[in-house]
C-alpha cells in the first residue's frame, strides 16, 4: 500500500473475490447498467436532495456489502481535494443570500446559500460516482470484470487492459518491496525524497527497467504458447435474470420521474 | 549407457537411436546481440519416453539451450531438430505444438486475469472451441492437482500454486515434449515433492518426454533416465546417474555438489574404509545399500 488515501487497487480486488453477500449474485450486467445509471441521474439533475438521498443509498449499499466504510472515507480525500480546487472558488461567485463575506484588501469576497449548495452538490455527486464505482468494482469478481471489459471495449484497448491489470500489481508488490528494503535501512518516504532524491529516481528507474525486463520474458512466455496477437478472456458472465430486470427498469423510471417531475436547477428542491 | 566425455573443441553427438530421437541440437552456438555467447558447440538429443537433466551451475546456458528447443531461440551456427524437421532452416512457427516450455518464474508466465483463462490460453491457440478449451483446462488442472484454483486470481496463489498452475498450462496442449526451467526452484518441499511426481506422471501416464534444467543434482538424481552436465554453454559429459554422479571429480569440474544420497554413501564408506562397491541413487537404494555395510 502506497498511502491510506490512494485506493488499493489489491484491496479492492480481494474483496471482489471474497465477496459473499447479495450483491455478488447480482449480475455484473445488472450492477454495470447500475453505475450508468447512476452516472445518468447525477449527469442531469442538480437537486441536493436528490443527490443526497442518492449518496445515502449508495453508501447504505456499500456498508451492506460488508465493505470497509472507513477506508473509503480515508479514499475520498482526493475527491474531495479535486472537487473542492475545482468548485471552491465559484462558490465565492454565486449569486444568491449572502452568508459571508471575506475581505480581501483588494476586494469582498461573499459567499451565498446558493454556492455552500453548489459545493456540496458537486461533491455529492463526486462521492456518489467514487462509492458506486468502488463499490462495483469490489462486488463484481475480477473474472466478470475483465470479460466484460474483453466485450465492452475494442481491440487493442481490451488486450492492453487484461494484460497489463495483473502486472500493475506485480509491478506495485515490486515497488512496494523496494519501500520496505528503503525503510528496513532507516529511510522514510518524505524524509528520503528530500534528502536522498537521486536514490529514489534511482529506485523508480530500477523498476521501470524491471518492468520492462519482465514484460519481455512474459511475452516470450506467451510466444512459447502459440501468442498469435490475439487474447480472449474465456469468462463466461452471468446474464441479468427476472429480478435484475426489474431493478434497471425501475431505476430508469425513478430517472425518467426525476427528469420529468422534480426542477432541474440548483437549490434544494 | 556409458558416461560419454565431450571435448568441447571437437563436439560431437554419441550415436543416437533414431527411431526414439525426438529432438536434436547438432553442435549449436547462440552469441546474443550483445556479444556474449549463450551456448557454444552445444550437442544434445532427447529420446521418447525419457527424462533428460540438464545439470549446471548459474550462467552455464541451460536457460539458452531450453529456449532453443521450442524456437525461442535460433542457433547462430548449427542446428535443432525436432521430430525430425530442422527449426533453423525451416518453418518453427507451430514448434510450440511439440515442445511446451515450463519458465522458471512462474510470474512470468501466467498473465491472464484468472487462472482458468490462462490455462485456457494454450488450448485456444491450437484452435480449440471455447468448450473443448475449456475441457482441456481442466483436465490439465485436475492432472496437476489444482482444479480448486480454476476461479482463483493468479495474483493469490502462493508459489508452489503458480508453479502447478504454469505446468497445467503447458499440459493443456498436451505437448509431446515438455521442458522445465528449474521445475522446484524457489517451492517448499511439499510442492517440490508435488512437482517431482508430475514430471514422473508426464513420463508413465501420458509418455510425454520431459528436459529439466537444474542445479539441484538431488531432484536429478531423483529422476532423471539421463544426466548432462553443462559447463560454459555446452555439455561436456552425460550419462546416467549413477554414472555420473559416482564420478566426484567429474561434478566438481562442472561446479556443482554431489547430490545428498551420493555424499552420505561416500562419507559413510571413507568413514569406515570400506571401498565403495555400490551405487545407490534413491533413497532407498541408499537404506538397501547401507545395511548391507553393516551386516
Amino acid at each position: 500500500m502506497i498511502s491510506s488515501h490512494i485506493p488499493d487497487l489489491d484491496l479492492i480486488t480481494v474483496y471482489a473475490q471474497r465477496q459473499d453477500t447479495f450483491f455478488s449474485r447480482v449480475s455484473p450486467w445488472t450492477s454495470f447498467a447500475g453505475l450508468l445509471l447512476v452516472i445518468l441521474l447525477i449527469t442531469l439533475t442538480r437537486n441536493l436532495v436528490i443527490c443526497g438521498a442518492l449518496y445515502l443509498v449508495i453508501l447504505g449499499m456499500y456498508a451492506a456489502a460488508g465493505l470497509p466504510v472507513r477506508k473509503l472515507f480515508a479514499w475520498y480525500t482526493l475527491p474531495v481535494l479535486f472537487v473542492l480546487s475545482l468548485v471552491g472558488i465559484m462558490a465565492w461567485t454565486e449569486p444568491g443570500t449572502p452568508l459571508f463575506s471575506l475581505n480581501t484588501g483588494l476586494c469582498t469576497l461573499t459567499l451565498t446559500d446558493n454556492g455552500l449548495i453548489l459545493v456540496v452538490t458537486l461533491l455529492l455527486k463526486a462521492l456518489i460516482s467514487v462509492t458506486y464505482s468502488l463499490f462495483f468494482l469490489m462486488t463484481t469478481r475480477y473474472q466478470h470484470f475483465s470479460a466484460m471489459i474483453y466485450r465492452l471495449f475494442p481491440t487493442p484497448l481490451d488486450q492492453i487492459f487484461l494484460m497489463a491489470y495483473r502486472f500493475l500489481f506485480l509491478t506495485l508488490s515490486m515497488t512496494g518491496s523496494i519501500f520496505k528494503a528503503v525503510r528496513s535501512r532507516g529511510g522514510g518516504i518524505i524524509h528520503s525524497i528530500r534528502v536522498q532524491g537521486r536514490i529514489f529516481a534511482e529506485v523508480f528507474a530500477l523498476v521501470f527497467i524491471r518492468s520492462f525486463d519482465r514484460a519481455e520474458r512474459v511475452h516470450q512466455a506467451m510466444i512459447a504458447r502459440g501468442y498469435n496477437g490475439k487474447y480472449e478472456a474465456g469468462t463466461e458472465i452471468p446474464r441479468p435474470g427476472l429480478s435484475g430486470y426489474c431493478v434497471i427498469g425501475a431505476f430508469t423510471g425513478v430517472i425518467a420521474l426525476v427528469v420529468l417531475f422534480v426542477p432541474n436547477t440548483g437549490g434544494l428542491l | 549407457m556409458t558416461l560419454v566425455y565431450r571435448d568441447p573443441h571437437a563436439p560431437h553427438c554419441p550415436p543416437i537411436d533414431k527411431q526414439r530421437e525426438l529432438i536434436h541440437v547438432d553442435c549449436a552456438s547462440h552469441t546474443y546481440p550483445d556479444g556474449s555467447v549463450g551456448i557454444h558447440d552445444m550437442c544434445f538429443y532427447v529420446l521418447r519416453d525419457e527424462i533428460v537433466a540438464l545439470c549446471g551451475p548459474n550462467g552455464s546456458g541451460k536457460s539458452t539451450l531450453l529456449e532453443h528447443l521450442n524456437g525461442l531461440l535460433t542457433p547462430s551456427e548449427g542446428d535443432v531438430w525436432v521430430n525430425g524437421r530442422s527449426i533453423t532452416h525451416g518453418e518453427r512457427s507451430d514448434l510450440w505444438k511439440d515442445v511446451g516450455v515450463v519458465f522458471q518464474r512462474s510470474d512470468d508466465q501466467l498473465f491472464a486475469p484468472t487462472v482458468l483463462d490462462d490455462v485456457m490460453f494454450g488450448p485456444l491457440n491450437l484452435g480449440m472451441s471455447h468448450a473443448d478449451a475449456e475441457a482441456a483446462a481442466m483436465s490439465a488442472l485436475e492432472g496437476v492437482g489444482a482444479a480448486d484454483l480454476v476461479q482463483k486470481l493468479p495474483n493469490y496463489l502462493s508459489g508452489g500454486q503458480k508453479r502447478l498452475v504454469s505446468i497445467a498450462g503447458v499440459l493443456a496442449m498436451k505437448p509431446k515434449i515438455m521442458v522445465l526451467d528449474e521445475p522446484t526452484s524457489d517451492l517448499d518441499p511439499l510442492h517440490s515433492e508435488q512437482v517431482e511426481a508430475l514430471i514422473l506422471r508426464f513420463k508413465r501416464d501420458y509418455g510425454i518426454s520431459v528436459v529439466i534444467a537444474t542445479h539441484d543434482l538431488d531432484l536429478a538424481a531423483r529422476i532423471a533416465d539421463r544426466v548432462c552436465l553443462v559447463k560454459n554453454g555446452s555439455v561436456f559429459a552425460e550419462g546416467t546417474p549413477d554414472e555420473v554422479f559416482y564420478n566426484p571429480s567429474l561434478i566438481k569440474e562442472a561446479g556443482l555438489t554431489l547430490p545428498h544420497t551420493v555424499r552420505i554413501y561416500l562419507e559413510y564408506c571413507k568413514a569406515r574404509g570400506i571401498k565403495p562397491e555400490q551405487r545407490p541413487i534413491h533413497r532407498h537404494e541408499l537404506i538397501l545399500a547401507l545395511q548391507s555395510l553393516q551386516s
